[in-house]
């Protein structure tokens, strides 16, 4: 039988990379006072679609319910957690979810994820509160070749305010932005006449790498105060991560938000063996806002998949095949008390092409136990 | 491990070489590489693909850097940095039919490869056509009355000339373009910064 386009089994080490994988994570939030939260799989498409959240009904696997309502497959746990935390007891800040969420533009229609979502908290403690997670979290998973991104929003978006373009035109600018496409940022800013805006915008495209950069683009706008406020703030957190530790941090001020809901810090972490995205994450007070709700909130949300993927072939423990027969298979039984962390098979013949790395009959065994006693 | 760049095959391909060779960049394993699909050079690693190939190379990190056709991009619309225009492919869209045409009164029917184009081109003017996918010689779909008219790209408009048709109308221009898988262009940054600044000539831009 055929399987849809996205859709496929999972066996074997993969699933146990993946346990792994969500078993350490749940260790290491549950330590740092992480709740745990589950919404549910099938919710309304326009929770997701609505003017503050903004994704777009086409990527979400969806129908329509009974009563004509489009109803979808949990495309995203952050906005479907803010509409669950509202009614949550205001006391506890900080919360984690683990599970599956569902598009049908990328590869696989279903993807893994595992994340963490702070409310309620002040905006630099939330910030280094996810990062120091995610430090962790990779630490104990024993990855530790990956880099972290930084960016912001307030960069970007301070400089369209100053071009007053009109909503399609910021969309496409935006776009331009996100695909790094000099060319088309520089049409459409140097049309308003701005020209020097347009000059920072394609310039603003080639503002990633190290540290430095934050250092050089400080000293470019020293007159602009409201964006070295934000190179200052990127800069406290790289300096906590470094104090940690943490070296492997570069920035990219020409990012911008993909989603309309993100305002403020964005993060995202890459695998350097691989060049996969492991996790990404922000700040989106905004998306509160359809709520009536004034509440900051930031988290950031990892690919189990990628990071199963990423992860070594699981410690090998012996496998330890007890040779029976219907008449001592009770006895064969008994026996693997002694073989505790050992993988033990019992069989009544021994299969052709087999791969334990030990045979043991079982009279051999219950001698040499009969011997040890 | 070298930077890959993945360049189209064909016609794109003898155009990158020229340019590539005039940025002093030795080029004779590129030439003379035979039916060779993938070509190591002292500081490249080069694979030659068609061009919706080399978008799928790059979306997916196969290759670092990719040389491909505006229209291709256009069309398949993937998910990689679309860094900046090259001095060499310039082509543009047009719509084409035979000599005289007169359009009929129900929906059109356009034939053209760029499905994705066309559907976007008519959606803007608010017109509904029907569109049929053709994988070439799209000329010949109003000569043999598959279709009212074409969307194909147009060079020099010697093909559809000397198959009696003309253009109605043109737009969107396109010229080569430089693109980036988008963790590459992070995580190689240095490897990848020399290239690059050599590809991008300023005032290209403008």
């Amino acid at each position: 039988m055929f399987l849809p386009a996205g859709s496929q089994d999972q066996i074997g080490q993969k699933l146990d990379n993946q346990a792994k994988v969500n078993q350490i994570f749940r260790k290491v939030v549950r330590n740092r006072n992480f709740k745990a939260i589950e919404t549910p799989v099938i919710e309304y498409a326009n929770t997701f679609t609505n003017e503050h959240v903004g994704m777009e009904l086409r990527t979400m696997l969806k129908w329509f319910n009974r009563e004509g309502e489009i109803e979808v497959l949990r495309p995203d746990w952050t906005t479907a957690i803010a509409r669950a935390l509202v009614k949550q007891h205001p006391a506890q800040l900080k919360w984690f979810y683990q599970g599956s969420v569902f598009r049908n533009d990328k590869d696989g229609t279903e993807s893994r994820q595992a994340g963490i979502e702070i409310i309620r908290t002040d905006v630099f403690l939330g910030e280094l509160e996810s990062l120091f997670t995610a430090v962790t979290y990779l630490k104990a998973l024993n990855s530790d070749d990956y880099l972290i991104e930084l960016g912001h929003t307030g960069i970007f978006e301070a400089l369209l305010e100053t071009l007053e373009l009109a909503d399609s035109e910021e969309e496409t600018l935006r776009q331009a932005m996100y695909d790094k496409r000099k060319d088309l940022v520089y049409q459409i800013a140097s049309k308003t006449g701005q020209e020097k805006i347009a000059e920072q915008l394609t310039t603003l495209i080639n503002a990633y790498g190290g540290k430095e950069i934050l250092t050089e683009y400080r000293e470019l706008w020293s007159n602009q105060p409201q964006l070295v406020e934000i190179l200052d703030h990127l800069n406290k957190l790289i300096d906590a991560m470094e104090a940690l530790g943490v070296e492997n941090v570069i920035v990219d001020l020409g990012k911008v938000k993909e989603l309309p809901y993100y305002s403020g810090t964005m993060f995202r972490g890459y695998l350097q063996q691989n060049g996969q995205t492991c996790f990404s994450g922000g700040c989106y007070d905004k998306l509160y806002e359809q709520f009536n709700e004034n509440i900051s909130a930031v988290g950031l949300a990892f690919d189990v998949d990628v990071l199963a993927e990423s992860m070594n072939a699981t410690e090998q423990k012996e496998r330890i095949c007890i040779l029976a027969t219907e008449e001592t298979h009770v006895q064969a039984e008994q026996l693997r008390e002694d073989f505790e962390d050992k993988i033990v098979d019992i069989q009544y013949q021994l299969p052709d092409n087999h791969h334990y790395d030990r045979i043991i009959p079982v009279e051999d065994a219950t001698k040499e136990k009969a011997v040890d006693k | 491990m070298k930077p890959c760049i993945a360049l189209t095959k064909g016609r794109l391909e003898k155009q990158f070489l020229d340019f590539f060779a005039s940025l002093s960049f030795d080029i004779d394993p590129l030439v003379n590489k035979g039916r060779k699909l993938r070509v190591e050079t002292d500081d490249f690693q080069f694979i030659f693909a068609k061009g919706p190939d080399v978008t799928t190379y790059v979306e997916h990190g196969i290759a670092d850097l990719g040389i491909v056709g505006g229209d291709i991009l256009a069309e398949f619309q993937p998910d990689v940095y679309d860094l900046f225009p090259l001095p060499f492919g310039q082509c543009h869209m047009a719509v084409a039919t035979e000599a005289g045409k007169v359009w009929p009164d129900q929906k059109k029917k356009i034939a053209s490869k760029y499905t994705g184009i066309t559907k976007e081109f008519f959606r803007n003017k608010g017109e509904s056509v029907e569109i049929i996918k053709l994988e070439g010689s799209v000329e010949l779909a109003p000569i043999l009355g598959l279709a009212d008219g074409i969307v194909d790209i147009v060079e020099t408009g010697t093909t559809l000339k000397e198959n009696g048709l003309v253009v109605q109308e043109e737009f969107l221009y396109f010229s080569a373009r430089c693109i980036a898988n988008r963790s590459s262009l992070k995580i190689k940054r240095k490897q990848l910064a020399p290239i690059i600044e050599a590809l991008q000539q300023e005032g290209a831009l403008r």
